[in-house]
């Protein structure tokens, strides 16, 4: 029998051992008997001759080995009815659990998930990624064209948002585009229908025409899971595809923090993007390389063989009308394969240090959980001193009591686990939807599965023995004797330098510690969000406005763009309205480099600048004050002599003498160098993100700059008051009666804006909260301690106030007692703050993580709780009445 | 009157149970009173420590039990040596032997020294 056996036949066990002892009694009673003795002589001289009953009893359950078990049952069922005797204590203890464990095991269940978990794909080990960015398709054809010879296989996929209406209002789905060999490569299979083959990758479709592999959960959500699924049509961009399989529940998409709805082949983007597709486009970097090592294959093997077909690689697909130096960079840039078990996830680079700077903040959390429920541990211990010795006293083994104690520890920590499950499941949902923005959605599989069960089960344990060993190994020091001649009545019993004092000290240093980051990122976010980044992005409704799918040809294009603008800038409530190829702090944007004929040497590189197009009446739009010069005005069309209105930091940067009236010359793609006229200056404003330095920006005229007509613009819209999005349902009114084809997408600019500061904002939020939790759980520490040793020094303070003490005394008595370890832990604090901020340099904005004004006031916040925390019962001191005490003594 | 009683060594009454048991499935009672025959009343053990080591032979698979009627009329539980158990009683009191001649030599040429 196996001990968990013996344990389930428990009952049964000592109902047998007890038949058998008893029947051995009986058979030595009635030999007994036989031998002439009496009845009750017998009973007396086989009990004699037996020995102890229950002694032998539990010497068999002993070795039977369940006894332990037996006890410990014991111990919880005692723990559970002491826990409920102080409910108080009950409360604090497992609320600051629930929090600490609760917080551990959200944030590792996002960091599980973005930064240590695989692709739930078959042997992600295996996977290489071509390193580093993104590619284009003609250089994914040539490496498609020799995959079996550099791996066991390659693909290539792009992420791009869908549009699943026919017509109207745009219905966005995230969508792939995928090479044929997408789902093979990575090992995942349909659980219904089929995935895709190469076939239904040729251009224009396979043999069964467009086709779209969808994921489970789009499966779900639109089609409510019907089989029936397979074969039925879905409108992407106003193509038709069919469906033919679904992905399994687990595969979200080849990216963290992305999930996927539908996938189409790549070669079907020649039906649906037109004449516009980048099929072909040698400068269209939009591909991630992924491939698959042959078996025995290492990422350097598969590089090597990549690099020695490198030339041949890179002469095919040179990209059009790059300068010279550019394209020998091109030619001679080394493809380099890297490991790829998590996919690429620019989430990931993003997000990988704040979120350990956020898993050590909890993990601080929790240490500080652990040291206040050590403290009232210790005190409850102090308390418990005559119980626990009275127990000593009658011959209970240390270790048992010290069992006893840990088991205690070990409940509440469970309980705490438990509380903190909860709470983690809903606070990891909430990061995750703050951390989505207009332009992606975040979604992370963050079903609670073993590693995160595993994990708070590992942390509770840890937990208890953290605050459960100091009370434990304080009581093997307790000699019964004294403790029971000393009864309870003490003075001043503690030394200065006790357990409790010394975990005081590191709960302040360690609290310190996240005052002092959730003010540097608190401040840090606060100075993005009130920076001027030169455009009013309160009033501005930003249009995405597609004309692709119309009828129109490329030269009505800008007319019928123009009869938009007029018809939005006509809808009531709008005071201006203007197009530009590219939406301020949408992350987007496009470079050329501008020649400076006096500066020859200067490399292209140093020469960049940022470039947008715009219409009339657009800088209006955003608020961005013109310094000198003009707007664009319908003189600027196509034919006119070019011209350009430059920034600020342009002027600085590349510009002597007047800049107006200048003229310059810079790369414009495949027209080659052109020379523009600069008739305008604009202050600087954001253009790619709100916190990088705003770089030099040279604004074109929209119609000089694409005189073939762009297939989608962006229409920014601004409202005289109120907010932009009310605008939205008239503007979509009035552009439907231009053209119902056009297809829409309308977002505040304030969304850009914010979704550029989603990360400060997440840290500013999250180690605020945990800031504040730290300074409420070292309060409350700090109460706990004072009033305990209030409680204590009872008996002397009342005598010292019998004796004449001011009541102001005794309160300066009480705070000398927290004065010491709040002293060391603010030095000890300020000194770790220092080292941890080397950690967090590259988080802040416009300030110095040393930053002393920041340090001082979180000391000085820090030493104002920790003085109310103190007061309140030192204030209790002050009104004990000396009588009183005096007769109780 | 009685002879004088001595202390069990350490370990053996392990050993002493198997060897009793070994003759045939007996309980615990019995066993008892064919260890005190055997012994000739020499060794003296509380009758309840024998059933500590009872239970643990049975733990460690060197015994069997099952409960059978007996002579009482009652249930009574039966201990049977197993086959692991033999191997086990052959094994320690081969070492016994070897154990007690040693002493014995031992105390003889001590003995022999002296005189």
């Amino acid at each position: 029998m196996t001990w968990l056996q013996r344990l389930l036949q428990r009952d049964r066990a000592e109902r047998q051992l007890d038949a058998e002892l008893r029947d051995h009694l009986e058979r030595l009673v009635a030999e007994y008997r036989r031998a002439g003795f009496s009845e009750s002589d017998a009973r007396r001289k086989a009990r004699l001759e037996f020995g102890g009953l229950e002694q032998v009893k539990e010497e068999c359950r002993d070795v039977r080995g369940t006894r332990w078990l037996d006890e410990i049952a014991q111990d919880l069922r005692y723990g559970f009815r002491l826990l409920r005797q102080s409910p108080a204590f009950t409360f604090v203890a497992v609320a600051s659990l629930a929090l600490g464990i609760g917080a551990n095991s959200a944030i590792f269940a996002l960091v599980d998930d973005v930064l240590l978990k695989s692709l739930p794909v078959r042997d992600p080990q295996r996977l290489i990624l071509l390193d580093d960015g993104a590619w284009t398709n003609p250089i994914w054809e040539q490496i498609r064209a020799r995959q079996s010879e550099i791996s066991g296989g390659a693909t290539a996929w792009n992420e791009v948002r869908f549009d699943l209406s026919r017509a109207g209002a745009t219905e966005f789905v995230e969508g792939l585009w995928t090479s044929g060999s997408f789902f093979d490569v990575l090992g995942v299979p349909a659980v219904l229908g089929r995935t895709f083959t190469a076939a239904d990758d040729d251009r224009g479709g396979g043999p069964d025409g467009p086709v779209a592999v969808i994921s489970y959960a789009f499966w779900q959500r639109r089609f409510g899971g019907e089989a029936s699924v397979i074969g039925r049509t879905l409108t992407l961009d106003r193509t038709p595809f069919t469906i033919v399989g679904v992905t399994p529940p687990s595969f979200l998409g080849p990216s963290q923090g992305r999930s996927f709805d539908v996938a189409v082949p790549l070669g079907t983007q020649a039906i649906v993007r037109g004449p516009g597709h980048w099929l072909d486009a040698r400068s269209t970097w939009v591909l991630s390389i992924m491939a698959r090592l042959k078996p025995g294959q290492t990422a350097e093997q598969a590089t090597l063989t990549l690099r020695a077909m490198q030339p041949q690689i890179r002469e095919a697909t040179l990209p059009d009308g790059w300068p010279q130096p550019m394209l020998a960079q091109y030619l001679s840039e080394g493809l380099t394969f890297v490991s790829a078990a998590a996919g690429p996830s620019g989430f990931r680079t993003r997000y990988e240090q704040p979120l350990w700077i956020i898993m050590a903040v909890v993990a601080i959390v929790l240490l500080i959980a652990c040291a206040n429920i050590a403290n009232l541990m210790l005190a409850r211990a102090a308390s418990r001193r005559h119980e626990l010795t009275l127990r000593l006293a009658l011959g209970a083994s240390r270790f048992r009591i010290a069992r006893q104690l840990l088991v205690e520890s070990l409940l509440l920590a469970s309980l705490g686990a438990a509380f903190g499950l909860l709470f983690a499941q809903w606070g990891s949902r909430i990061i995750v939807r703050q951390l989505s923005t207009p332009r992606s959605t975040v979604v992370l599989d963050l079903t609670l599965d073993w590693r995160v069960v595993g994990f708070t089960a590992l942390v509770a344990v840890l937990t208890a023995l953290l605050f459960g060993v100091a009370p434990a190994l304080r009581m093997r020091r307790v000699d019964p004797n004294d403790a029971l001649k000393e009864q309870g009545r003490t003075f001043a019993g503690e030394g200065r330098y006790s357990i409790g004092t010394s975990l005081l000290a590191v709960q302040v240093a360690l609290t310190l510690v996240l005052v002092v980051g959730a003010g540097l990122f608190v401040r840090t976010f606060e100075k993005l969000a009130t920076l001027d980044i030169g455009i009013d992005k309160g009033a501005v409704l930003v249009v995405d406005v597609d004309i692709s799918r119309t009828t129109a040809s490329p030269e009505a294009r800008h007319d019928l763009f123009e009869r938009v603008r007029a018809a939005a800038a006509a809808v009531p409530g709008v005071t201006g309205a203007g197009f530009s190829l590219i939406t301020p702090v949408s992350g987007a944007g496009w470079n050329g480099p501008v020649e400076l004929p006096d500066r020859p040497e200067v490399p292209t590189r140093e020469r960049m600048t940022f470039l947008n197009s715009a219409t009339p009446g657009w800088f209006a739009t955003y608020g961005t004050r013109l310094r000198a010069g003009r707007d664009f005005d319908a003189r600027d069309v196509d034919g006119a002599p070019q011209v350009a209105i430059a920034n600020e930091t342009f002027i600085r940067r590349y510009v002597k003498g007047d800049p107006l009236g200048q003229t310059l010359r810079f790369e414009r793609g495949p027209e080659g160098v052109q020379p523009v006229q600069i008739v305008g200056i604009v202050q600087d404003a954001a253009y790619r993100a709100v916190r990088d330095p705003i770089p030099p920006v040279l604004y074109l005229p929209l119609l000089q700059a694409h005189t073939d007509g762009p297939g989608r613009l962006s229409l920014s819209v601004r409202a005289a008051s109120g907010s932009p999005a009310l605008l939205t349902r008239s503007l979509a009114a009035a552009i439907g009666q231009v053209d119902p084809d056009l297809s829409l997408t309308f977002r505040p600019l304030a969304a850009f804006v914010d979704g550029a500061l989603v990360r400060e904002r997440l840290l500013a939020m999250l180690s605020g909260f945990f800031g504040g939790l730290a300074l409420l759980l070292a309060g409350i520490g700090l109460y706990g301690m004072t009033s305990y040793s209030v409680s204590r020094r009872r008996a002397e303070i009342g005598i010292r106030m019998a004796l004449g003490a001011h009541s102001s005394r005794v309160v300066a008595l009480m705070f000398r007692r927290i004065a010491w370890p709040l002293g060391l832990g603010l030095v000890a604090g300020a000194a770790l703050s220092y080292w941890a901020s080397q950690y967090v340099t590259t988080l802040l904005y416009n300030l110095d993580a040393r930053d002393p004004a920041t340090f001082i006031g979180a000391a000085l916040f820090l030493s104002v709780v920790s003085a109310i925390a103190a007061w309140l019962p030192a204030r209790r001191a002050a009104r004990i009445d000396p009588a009183r005490v005096l007769r109780e003594a | 009157m009685t002879t004088p009683k001595s202390d069990l060594p350490q370990g053996t009454l392990d050993l002493l149970i198997l060897k009793v048991v070994a003759l045939g499935p007996l309980h615990g009672y019995a066993i008892a009173q064919r260890l005190q025959q055997i012994s000739r009343d020499v060794v003296q053990v509380p009758q309840g420590s024998l059933y500590p080591a009872l239970h643990r032979l049975e733990n460690r698979n060197l015994l069997v039990a099952e409960w059978r009627l007996s002579d009482t009329g009652r249930d009574a539980k039966f201990y049977r040596l197993t086959r692991k158990g033999r191997a086990y009683m052959q094994d320690e009191t081969d070492s016994w032997h070897r154990l007690t001649t040693a002493i014995g030599l031992i105390l003889d040429a001590a003995e022999g020294e002296a005189s």
